[in-house]
């Protein structure tokens, strides 16, 4: 793994998670709807609402994966103590859907974000794993003997074989 | 691009609505019929998956309306 020298500035400090009381962030408290069906039911009203239809089309427009989406959406909804965790990753694919229908009823094209792109390359571990059994086995043949055997195999295939060449 | 772990892709794809028992509708509708489903008995609508998944069938039902549309 390639180490950056360079100092990272976008994760927490260490102990800010400490600096609020217990409690006081919106995702410690309870949180607003607890069962699936009330998760689902904000969220079928946040997404029927015109200005989130307009928006989610242009995300969508713009290429962002509707995988995406719908889990930026869950994790602010639980960061603000709308829902919890659990139920966030359980409405995930109703989210999901009802994008995806969004973005049919307005003829987009869109990512849906299932398709793996890696799908069809070489993974890198294998060719890794190539170039590893290459070495052992250039390790393992002795160069000097295959070079010599190369030069032989050449200098019979020089000798002349015309109708005039002398037989041995 | 390389891909990042997103939990929706695994949760949407483990949403088996596909093979979910249908509702098979009753010949007769008289007053005197019995109530009972037996497909209601084979699924837990308690679970919230399922509740999930019933949720998300109605939704795919009409965005394959609008598909063939």
């Amino acid at each position: 793994m390639l180490l950056s020298n360079e100092p990272s500035f976008d994760g927490p400090i260490p102990g800010q998670s400490l600096t609020a009381e217990v409690g006081a962030r919106p995702w410690q408290s309870p949180s607003q709807y607890t069962t699936v069906d009330e998760v689902i039911e904000y969220y079928m009203a946040r997404m029927t609402s015109e200005d989130f239809m307009l928006q989610l089309v242009d995300v969508m427009e713009m290429g962002i994966p509707v995988t995406t989406l719908a889990n930026t959406i869950q994790m602010s909804s639980v960061m603000e103590g709308i829902h919890t965790v659990d139920t966030g990753m359980l409405v995930l694919p109703v989210l999901m859907e009802m994008m995806m229908l969004l973005g049919d009823s307005a003829k987009i094209d869109y990512v849906s974000g299932l398709e793996n792109p890696d799908k069809g390359k070489t993974r890198k571990s294998f060719l890794a794993k190539a170039a590893s059994q290459y070495k052992e086995s250039l390790s393992k043949t002795d160069v000097k003997e295959l070079v010599e055997e190369s030069k032989e195999e050449e200098q019979e295939d020089d000798t002349s074989s015309g109708l005039m060449a002398r037989r041995k | 691009m390389s891909r990042q772990y997103n939990p929706a892709v695994s949760a949407y794809n483990n949403m088996d609505i596909e093979n979910l028992p249908s509702v098979k509708e009753k010949d007769t509708s008289g007053l005197l019929t019995r109530k009972s489903n037996d497909m209601d008995k084979s699924m837990d609508y308690s679970s919230p998956s399922i509740r999930v998944a019933k949720q998300l069938e109605v939704i795919r039902k009409h965005r394959n309306e609008i598909d063939v549309a």
